[in-house]
């Protein structure tokens, strides 16, 4: 199983929750509303791309828009492979947390 | 929307200029999406600032170029060598007159640095150079190489190195040591008899000193034979250079037991006790045999010193002049003194107002002027080949498409014209190797250089010699790298687009081509201007006959009268005299004045010649008369003096016979009280004794009946067979001495070696400013055929509506007169400048006419026209049906 670092983890997760729209300023936008901590675009985008090269997410230039100038954007969306190692996550925090007392 | 102000151009620039060209479109989105994002939600400032934030936080590693591009690179680049070679062998005749020239323009630069080179390595190999001075004695107004010995000639061996032992006994001083050169300013003599081997020989440049140890300290020999400690041990011994030894000894001379060998010479016996290497050709000093003994013939000796590390050496210049009475009293006590001075060794060979120094001066003007030519013909080579491989690459505009269509990116294109036109230059190394392998010794031969072959072998040369190449290959392919890695390949296909040339009169080629005409018509001009002034210097005036005269060193009266004599038998003589010889090199000057006059003149310079040798030279003395009624001594000056002294007195020249004149007035004596007077006895027409480097200054003529001394004596004879002539004189004179050898030379011919350096020099010159002119109009047909190649449909349609050929060339020409006439402008100033700098060596010389650049225009213009039109022609004469069928 592939190692995953937390910021990796949670942008992995943004980018499953967000579903073709999850590009490098979403992202960004994103991880701010959901941890309340500002993160800076290139730090999402070497992340990204680092994701890209383990094969965990796939990407794709799409989608001009005004405010981007008419350039497209590189839209991220999780592989097979990035599912399977979120489930496997899941699965394992969750053996975790069920043996947890004061949580259950 | 819209009217949302955008984000900090420069930023935005920046971040186009390093992110790799795959990211930027996203990385370029996002923040320009982020911006006016924020303009909404925090304001427009902090927008702007945070997308500078922005900016500068990818400024990283991961936004640049990406690694993974070095594997497409490596096949890339094998690629690119290959399409190199085959354009080359695609193109061979071009490509083979491209190189030539580019080898011969690179192996004249390579010349020009190996002997600037030479020059600036004087001395500096040396030991501890740094650390070692020459003395020189300040009297006068003039500053003499030589320190003269307590009462010159008349001296001991003891009181010769009083000088030297007091020099050493300074603190800081490590040694010292004088040389006297026999054929330098304070000894005279040329040539001797030396017996070695039981052969008699004919030896010229000794070097004398009684400080043997010293020198060898000082100026370390390489020793082939014996070694430096076992050397000048004791007195009477002598060292030989390597050459001499194969003289005296034959070319096996290392089995011959030369050690411990007699050697006569003034016949003395002198022990050789060494063979050392001939000292190399950038030292300042010269010598074949290094001779020890307990004192020196000469006058005065170069004194050397040798200081200790970080030693102040104006302090023991400054001890010197305070104790100077100790170990020189005379000279303390001469008014004229004005104190040592200290020259540091590596500055000798640059300083040039020392009188009687060992060997010839660097001429600055020619240094400036050769790095100068050495810069035009790089700026030639490198504008041509600028030109040239603009028009090359014209015509693989669709290869460069194609590679384009096939992905290439903008900087791939460029890199791979780069690596060609580096490529194609490189070829010229082993020519140019070559070229200077079998040119310098024939330009050492023929301009009497003395350029170091070992130079040509050194790792540094060889570094120099790639730099030149690789950034000429860098400048030919910068331009055509640059323009063609960024079109787009729409242009790269149509041709149409592309050579519309005469549209704008200075785009980047034509601005090229005035450079070069510039060049060509400033070269053409100097050269004409270098030929002027030889040929002024060859056929002036310099008021003596000088055809038909020989001469030759005799020392001695009672020998000179004999020879006289002797030959007086002979009609053929017409006049045997002594005591001036033209062509003399400046030596000591003196103060002088009117007797009651205040203003004191300080050019004058003395000879004692008896009347026969006015005779021999054919200038007129009337005053000399006198001595034929039976005076034995009397004094004349000439018209430049007279007339300067005239003036300090308020009268005519003529007026001047027979009154007083003063010779330096500040000389103490016990005769005179002041000064030494003479009686002005007449005037004799300027003639020019020393050569016409020199302005002519005063001349004191002390004019004598029957010489008692004797240096040089000139014979004036008229006669069809000069062998004959010379054998008659040769026999009378060894009648009469025994010691020296006779060597006679042809006074014109002598007046001719003082120009030989100036002649060789404007040869050489003349060479590079052929070099420089082919190079230029070979560039200049190159550039033609391709705007005629490109011009050719226009010329076609010219035809076809009935354009004549005459019309047609004048189409082609008129661009190049037109940047000709505004070369000419630009080249007139420089042209003027370099050659007064070259001009200032002269005291007599040509003016420098501005007409002569305008022709150097005009011819340059011909040839120009010339090669336009030859190239233009091809294209004129195609078919115009071939050239308009697509």
């Amino acid at each position: 199983m592939a190692q995953l670092g937390y910021l990796e983890e949670t942008v992995l997760l943004l980018i499953l929750v967000m579903e073709e729209e999850a590009y490098g300023f979403t992202v960004s936008e994103a991880y701010k509303k959901h941890t309340g901590k500002s993160i800076s675009i290139s730090a999402i985008h070497t992340v990204l791309s680092r994701m890209e090269t383990k094969g965990l997410i796939e990407s794709e230039m799409t989608g001009a828009t005004e405010q981007r100038g008419g350039r497209r954007k590189r839209i991220f969306n999780s592989t097979n492979q990035g599912k399977e190692i979120v489930a496997e996550l899941k699965a394992a925090r969750q053996k975790l947390w069920d043996q947890i007392s004061f949580l259950s | 929307m819209k009217q949302l102000p955008k984000p900090p151009k420069w930023a935005d620039h920046f971040l186009q200029w390093f992110v790799d060209e795959k990211l930027l479109e996203e990385i370029q989105g996002d923040l320009h999406e982020a911006y006016y994002h924020r303009i909404k939600t925090e304001g427009l400032s902090k927008a702007r600032w945070k997308f500078v934030e922005d900016v500068f936080r990818f400024f990283r590693p991961y936004a640049f170029e990406k690694y993974s591009d070095t594997k497409q690179f490596l096949p890339m680049f094998t690629n690119y060598f290959k399409i190199a070679f085959r354009n080359i062998l695609h193109r061979k005749q071009f490509t083979a007159i491209n190189l030539l020239g580019l080898s011969i323009g690179i192996s004249a630069v390579l010349l020009i640095g190996m002997y600037l080179q030479n020059e600036w390595s004087y001395d500096q190999a040396t030991p501890d150079q740094a650390q070692i001075y020459r003395l020189s004695m300040h009297l006068r107004d003039q500053l003499y190489a030589p320190i003269s010995f307590e009462n010159y000639q008349q001296t001991s061996g003891i009181e010769q190195l009083r000088l030297v032992n007091f020099l050493e006994q300074q603190d800081g001083v490590e040694s010292a040591a004088h040389i006297v050169p026999s054929d330098s300013g304070v000894n005279g003599m040329q040539r001797a008899y030396v017996q070695v081997n039981n052969k008699k020989f004919i030896q010229e440049k000794f070097c004398f000193t009684n400080t043997g140890k010293e020198v060898l300290d000082i100026f370390p020999q390489q020793f082939l034979l014996g070694n430096s400690a076992a050397a000048f041990t004791d007195f009477n011994q002598v060292l030989l250079t390597e050459s001499m030894a194969a003289r005296y000894f034959g070319k096996q001379w290392a089995n011959e037991p030369i050690l411990g060998t007699p050697f006569i010479y003034d016949s003395l016996n002198y022990e050789i006790v060494g063979v050392v290497k001939d000292p190399p050709s950038n030292v300042h000093y010269d010598f074949n045999v290094l001779v020890y003994m307990p004192k020196v013939p000469g006058w005065g000796g170069y004194t050397y010193l040798k200081t200790i590390a970080n030693t102040d050496i104006l302090a023991i210049n400054e001890q010197l002049n305070k104790e100077i009475a100790v170990f020189l009293p005379s000279l303390s006590e001469n008014k004229l003194w004005k104190g040592f001075r200290s020259l540091a060794l590596t500055d000798i060979h640059f300083t040039n107002d020392h009188l009687y120094e060992l060997k010839p001066t660097a001429n600055k003007a020619y240094l400036k002027i050769f790095s100068i030519m050495a810069l035009v013909i790089l700026l030639i080579i490198w504008t041509n080949y600028t030109n040239l491989s603009i028009a090359m690459y014209a015509d693989r505009q669709k290869e460069l498409g194609m590679r384009k269509v096939m992905g290439a990116r903008g900087q791939d294109i460029s890199f791979q014209l780069l690596i060609e036109a580096i490529l194609l230059t490189l070829l010229c190394l082993p020519i140019v190797w070559i070229f200077l392998q079998i040119g310098v010794p024939r330009i050492n031969e023929l301009l009497g250089w003395e350029i170091n072959m070992d130079i040509l072998y050194s790792f540094q040369t060889f570094l120099i010699l790639l730099g030149i190449l690789g950034l000429t290959g860098l400048f030919s392919g910068l331009y055509p790298a640059l323009v063609y890695g960024q079109k787009s390949m729409v242009k790269l296909f149509g041709a149409t687009l592309t050579g519309k040339p005469g549209k704008k009169l200075f785009n980047f080629r034509n601005s090229l081509v005035t450079i070069q005409f510039t060049l060509l018509i400033g070269l053409l001009s100097v050269t004409w201007f270098i030929h002027q002034q030889m040929d002024y210097i060859n056929n002036k005036d310099l008021g003596f006959q000088k055809e038909g005269v020989v001469f030759f060193n005799m020392s001695g009266g009672e020998k000179y009268q004999q020879l006289k004599n002797e030959l007086a038998k002979f009609p053929e003589f017409e006049a045997i005299g002594t005591g001036i010889r033209p062509g003399a090199e400046m030596y000591n000057q003196l103060t002088y004045k009117m007797k009651g006059s205040d203003l004191t003149l300080n050019d004058g310079s003395t000879v004692y010649p008896d009347a026969d040798a006015f005779t021999a030279l054919g200038i007129d003395c009337p005053a000399c008369q006198a001595l034929k009624e039976g005076k034995k001594r009397i004094f004349v000056i000439n018209r430049t003096g007279a007339e300067k002294l005239a003036k300090s007195i308020n009268t005519t020249p003529e007026a001047l016979i027979g009154q007083t004149i003063v010779l330096e007035p500040e000389s103490e004596n016990e005769e005179n009280g002041f000064g030494y007077p003479y009686t002005i006895a007449g005037i004799v027409d300027d003639y020019k004794y020393f050569s016409l480097k020199y302005p002519t200054q005063t001349l004191f003529m002390h004019v004598i009946q029957r010489p008692n001394w004797t240096s040089e004596v000139l014979i004036k004879a008229k006669t069809d067979n000069w062998q004959k002539t010379i054998a008659k004189i040769e026999n009378a004179y060894k009648a009469v001495e025994k010691d020296t050898p006779f060597a006679i030379r042809f006074l014109d011919k002598h007046i001719e070696t003082l120009y030989v350096a100036e002649k060789q020099a404007s040869y050489f010159m003349a060479g590079l400013s052929l070099v420089a002119i082919i190079l230029a109009l070979m560039g200049l047909a190159g550039i033609v055929s391709y705007i005629a190649f490109n011009r050719q449909k226009e010329i076609g349609i010219r035809k076809v509506f009935g354009a004549s050929t005459r019309d047609i060339l004048w189409v082609m020409n008129k661009d190049f007169v037109l940047l000709m006439l505004i070369a000419i402008l630009i080249a007139a100033p420089f042209a003027i400048y370099l050659t007064k700098q070259w001009l200032t060596g002269f005291a007599y010389s040509i003016t420098v006419n501005p007409l002569i650049i305008l022709l150097s225009g005009g011819i340059s213009l011909i040839l120009v026209v010339f090669v336009v039109s030859i190239q233009s022609r091809k294209t004129i004469d195609k078919n115009p049906i071939d050239v308009l069928k697509y």
